[in-house]
């Protein structure tokens, strides 16, 4: 909550009851002040008929599972209609006030511990914590009463009592809920003259720093990682002025979202380390931008100061992340900073690399395409690729009459007729309705975090029951290992495995292929065995589409979407001239030895070692991109920095070698090539919006391919380096140095 | 104030009135004509205790009885022409400002050895030469490179 | 003279300085965190010992078997019992694996109650009550008196392993002050007892501390000899007659 909020709510209380002037007024409250509090309630409370709506606070919504449970409860006069079972405090937040608080947090369990959100509701003896206090029909609730802005000042005053004023060299300064609480609700000095406690910091990774002395013991961290990350490792110690926050052993955090516990921490005590003491947070500019490490499209803002990206930190989006993120995603930007081409280069006949111009380059690369014969020119887009330059790449190539255009992780043969058959048709969200889950070759925790947290959060809420085929892994909720091969997925669809009941009895059955599969010889018959579970299994109906497929790479929905198949098989080993764009994860082993090779990217990583030019390109937080997560909906990501040294725009880089080559590209800007991606796929272009698939996997044709008994792999090896930036990234390589220590 | 005169009367008899002329300059009476402050603080001078001389030489007088309590404590700049608030280093600043009754002499012995960098005066507007200029900027001597981003450089091959 | 001067005044800021209260942490035995060491560090094997499976199959079969966790407290103590009176980290690992939970769901209970040592006590663990009616009636003495005896700090074992002194807030016997509780570990967890001394005198709680260490078990409860558990010294001095019986109203009136 900001002061800018808090201020405009007593702005608006103000308007409300014009008689009240002293609601301005934030003050100490005076014994005299206490003393006339109770002639202040004995005036007749008649709210005027024609109050203004009120606005509830960060937009909280009401929803009425059923119309009946309705009950109406009066906040500050104003009479609000919520269902039952809500507390208080979020009664309070639908009628639009904003009830300090520490401990409490949407996402996570009650624990009422911080005592900051007492409100006084009219006939209890005692100010009421209102974020554990169930709101009872008809109950008058009243926020600023002399006696609850006491209750606060008190509570607050017992809070500072044991945090240290260091706020000028704390990195939570200027983001710090106590900070700004104490400065609308607490009072202007404190009595407690003793000495402070002091705490041993604890040491929780490479990720998260710890100041344990500025603890407060909301337990916020303690929950989040009991209840969202599935790791049990934090707990509360100790008792009375002596608790604090540890793990008793030592021990790091071995979650792939700890880094979530800086941003519900409430105070410095658990801040970012890589991020320590690098930036103030009011420098910083914020961008809202989606992420590329996975293909989940995680909603994050990326704070710029300068030309610099400082931090990651995650944006509210209710259908893909919520308001988590994982440490991928928030601890990866330093990678942007290393490794980065900036210089057009061309390997001369030395074997060396020479920087050159861009007119100069472009020349080498029109002269050798033009020397190639059609079929033997292939594009390759890379994980990191945006809908735009794919577009253009594939129409630069077919121009010059080459069709054979894949994305890296899409496989030899990728299916991009049926939309159904590679995008999660159950959305994100939607997965919280399933309640058998089904995971085919896929280890949702590496390969999609977000995805991962959603399905634990239905495992917790629903106790779904989960079953996994593949090589043996550690999903942090209870699952049942069914098998490691795609014999086990026969068994289940003929119905001899025992899960093939639990998951027939289903009401809600959730099938989960993991986009590894792609890469395998027998997709098809894969793709066909899971098909018949789920027809089994009746997991697409019209009210319910059960069949999904969990991709890897940001890149892998757009490029199918558009439909950067490949014309043969053979496209890499039999070509003369590969156009890699930003590919780096292609077997290089495969690219013949006399094949010039062009190399587009931002990050000097793997291929630049076998290219023959290279285009130095700008990363995703650099430009402007469209990209379509796993689930099919298209988001686009902003540039927060100006590029490096020369670098530029993929799909500017392409027109320009498309004029030079002389087979001009009829775009010229960005909405252009947009409409011109609208012509192909439309749903690119629908930002922000989910575009289900249309036709179900029902209009495929029979798959001819037998079905092999080669175990599953794991798709993501190191879940903390899996693409040229992250590869790049000090500490990623950090986190998976300790990964494979472990 | 005839015992001010029979004492400068009496320096003139023992150093010669040359000599007498040059102390007066040293202590800044000269410039007390045309400097109110520094003349007032001379006035005051007469009478009081000097407490303690710091290690830039600013001294720092007290004097009860005549003098309104609250304005018993004052300092008297080493610097004669140029002074300011912020010559006057922390361990005396308490004792000026009332904040403590320990003088600077005795809070100096309690400064731990290891920390506390040597007391600076502000020198805002003396010119850029004394300006702090943070790590980033053009006229720090100690000017870092600044690149942002660390550039690939073909090694192999 | 001013260096004289100037180190007097020095004395005494540092005495102003000085009068800040040490906050000492005497409630618990150990810190919040633990250290490893050779005799306490989670790759030491720790199992309860036959007899004790036993007893840990009864406690848990008071509770419900999808609330194991209700048995933590319990099976800490039995642990504690077994393993002369305090923790490992070991043996926390071991209950937490025994209900079921997360090794960190027991630290934080082991760590919430001062009547889990974490650390290593002595065979016969004294606990001195020192909560107000205790202190007034001069506990402070006896702590005092029991530690220059056993020439040890507070929580810290004696040489020879035997005893230990720690302090324990009001355990219910202030008709009785001052007392002391004697934790005998000595015999594991099946001749464990948790006796009250009471009515104590300096003197008299070394006297105790001295048949422990001969291997007596003093006689608990009150030390005067003139009292008989909390009843008044020398016998009751009111209530001496028969109790009258309560007026009543006279039945047959009506």
């Amino acid at each position: 909550m900001g002061l800018g909020s808090i201020a405009s709510r007593a702005l608006r209380s103000n308007t409300l009851r014009p008689g009240h002037t002293n609601l301005l007024r934030r003050s100490i409250v005076t014994t005299t002040e206490l003393r006339n509090a109770e002639a202040a309630q004995a005036q007749p409370e008649t709210p005027p008929p024609d109050l203004p709506p009120r606005t509830p606070v960060a937009g909280a919504r009401v929803h009425f599972p059923n119309p009946e449970d309705a009950i109406e409860v009066f906040v500050d006069g104003y009479p609000v209609k919520i269902p039952k079972g809500m507390t208080v405090l979020q009664a309070c937040e639908i009628a639009g006030v904003d009830i300090p608080r520490f401990c409490y947090h949407s996402r996570l369990s009650i624990a009422g511990n911080c005592r900051m959100c007492l409100v006084e509701v009219e006939k209890s003896p005692k100010p009421v914590a209102s974020c554990a206090m169930p709101a009872l029909p008809g109950m008058k609730i009243k926020t600023d009463t002399p006696l609850a802005k006491k209750a606060r000042e008190g509570v607050m005053e017992f809070l500072l009592m044991n945090h240290p004023l260091d706020c000028p060299i704390c990195d939570q300064g200027g983001e710090c809920d106590l900070q700004d609480q104490s400065m609308a609700f607490g009072s202007d000095r404190g009595r407690f003259t003793e000495t402070k406690r002091s705490v041993v910091d604890k040491n929780l990774g490479p990720l998260v720093k710890t100041v344990m002395t500025r603890c407060i013991q909301c337990t916020r961290c303690v929950r989040f990682a009991t209840e969202i990350a599935g790791v049990q490792d934090l707990g509360m110690l100790g008792r009375g002025s002596g608790e604090e926050i540890g793990t008793y052993v030592e021990k790091l955090m071995t979650s792939e979202l700890s880094g979530n516990v800086i941003d519900i921490c409430p105070v410095g005590a658990l801040t970012s380390k890589p991020f320590a003491f690098k930036a103030r947070n009011w420098e910083l500019k914020g961008t809202e931008s989606i992420d590329v490490t996975d293909a989940v499209g995680s909603n994050i803002r990326i704070d710029s100061r300068g030309p610099e990206v400082m931090r990651v930190v995650p944006r509210l989006n209710e259908d893909i992340n919520e308001e988590w993120i994982s440490d991928k995603t928030r601890f990866f930007y330093d990678g942007l900073k290393r490794q980065r081409l900036n210089d057009p280069m061309i390997r001369g006949p030395d074997g060396r690399f020479k920087a050159v111009s861009w007119r100069d380059a472009l020349a080498v690369v029109a002269e050798v395409i033009h020397q190639v014969k059609a079929d033997e020119i292939v594009g390759v887009a890379g994980k990191l690729s945006d809908a735009e330059s794919m577009m253009a790449l594939k129409d630069f190539l077919n121009k010059m009459g080459s069709n054979n255009v894949l994305c890296e992780g899409n496989g030899p043969n990728p299916n991009a007729d049926l939309r159904s058959g590679y995008i999660m048709n159950t959305s994100i969200s939607g997965l919280e309705n399933a309640d058998v889950f089904l995971l085919v070759g896929t280890q949702p925790r590496v390969e999609a975090a977000m995805v991962n947290a959603r399905i634990r959060k239905t495992v917790r809420a629903t106790q779904a029951k989960v079953g996994y085929v593949g090589p043996a892994t550690d999903l942090n909720y209870d699952h049942e290992h069914l098998g490691t091969g795609p014999q086990t997925l026969s068994e289940i669809a003929k119905g001899s495995h025992p899960f093939s009941s639990t998951l027939m009895n289903a009401k809600n059955p959730c099938i989960i292929v993991g986009a590894g599969i792609f890469e395998r010889d027998d997709k098809d018959a894969i793709f066909s065995v899971v098909e018949a579970i789920a027809e089994r299994a009746k997991a697409v109906r019209p009210d319910w589409n059960g069949m999904n497929v969990l991709l890897l790479n940001a890149a892998q929905a757009a490029a199918l979407d558009l439909g950067l198949v490949p014309e043969s098989d053979k496209g890499i080993e039999s070509s003369k001239f590969i156009y890699l764009m930003g590919a780096d994860d292609v077997n290089l082993e495969k690219i013949p030895e006399d094949a010039f090779v062009v190399y587009q990217g931002h990050h000097g990583d793997r291929s630049v070692y076998r290219a023959n030019v290279i285009l130095p390109a700008s990363a995703f937080s650099e430009k402007e991109g469209t990209y379509v997560n796993t689930e099919g909906c298209a988001q686009t990501t902003v540039p927060a920095v100006p590029t490096v040294g020369d670098a530029r725009d993929d799909w500017k880089i392409v027109r320009a070698l498309s004029e030079v080559a002389g087979v001009i590209l009829p775009y010229d800007s960005l909405s252009a090539i947009r409409s011109r991606m609208k012509t192909v796929a439309p749903n690119l272009v629908n930002v922000d919006e989910r575009e289900p698939a249309t036709f179900s996997y029902s209009l495929k044709p029979e798959s001819q391919q037998k079905i092999s008994t080669t175990p599953f792999k794991a798709a993501v090896e190191n879940f903390y380096m899996t693409d040229p930036i992250t590869r790049a990234s000090k500490v990623m390589a950090q986190c998976s140095a300790l990964l494979s220590k472990k | 104030m005839a015992g001010v005169v029979r004492n400068a009367l009496k320096s003139i008899r023992e150093k010669g009135l040359r000599n007498f002329f040059g102390e007066l300059k040293e202590e800044g009476y000269l410039k007390c004509l045309l400097d109110g402050n520094l003349l007032q603080t001379k006035m005051q001078n007469i009478g009081a205790t000097l407490v303690g001389i710091d290690k830039f030489g600013n001294k720092y007088y007290e004097k009860f009885g005549d003098t309104q309590y609250g304005r018993h404590r004052w300092v008297e700049y080493a610097s004669k022409d140029r002074y300011n608030a912020s010559q006057v280093p922390p361990e005396w600043h308490g004792w000026l400002h009332f904040i403590t009754d320990h003088t600077g002499d005795e809070l100096l012995l309690l400064k731990p050895s290891r920390y506390g960098v040597e007391h600076r005066e502000n020198l805002s507007g003396e010119g850029d030469e004394y300006i702090y200029h943070s790590k980033g900027h053009s006229l720090n001597p100690g000017q870092r490179d600044w690149t942002r981003y660390q550039p690939w450089k073909p090694t192999k091959a | 003279m001013l260096a004289r001067l100037a180190s007097q005044r020095l004395r005494e800021i540092r005495q102003v300085i000085r009068q800040i209260p040490q906050t000492t942490r005497s409630l618990s035995t150990a810190l919040n965190y633990h250290l490893d060491s050779p005799d306490n560090n989670p790759n030491n094997p720790w199992e309860f010992t036959e007899a004790n499976k036993t007893k840990v199959k009864e406690i848990l079969s008071h509770y419900p078997s999808n609330y194991k966790q209700s048995a933590v407290i319990p099976l800490l103590d039995l642990a504690q019992q077994q393993h002369g009176g305090w923790l490992p980290v070991s043996a926390m690992n071991e209950v937490a694996k025994i209900i079921e939970v997360a090794p960190i769901r027991v630290y934080e209970v082991a760590t919430f109650y001062s009547m889990f040592n974490r650390t290593k006590v002595g065979k016969y663990h004294l606990l001195v009550c020192g909560t107000t009616p205790c202190m007034i009636r001069g506990s402070r003495e006896i702590e005092e008196a029991l530690l220059k005896h056993l020439g040890v700090k507070r929580n810290e074992v004696t040489k020879d392993g035997l005893f230990s002194v720690g302090e324990m807030e009001c355990m219910g016997c202030c008709v009785n002050a001052p007392m002391i509780t004697v934790a005998d570990y000595s015999n594991g967890s099946e001749g464990y007892t948790y006796n009250y001394y009471e009515d104590l005198t300096p003197e008299k709680a070394v006297e105790i501390v001295e048949a422990f260490r001969r291997g007596e078990k003093p006689p608990r409860g009150t030390q005067n000899p003139k009292r008989i558990n909390s009843g008044p010294e020398g016998g009751n001095t009111t209530l001496l007659g028969e109790p009258k019986p309560p007026p009543c109203r006279d039945l047959d009136a009506c």
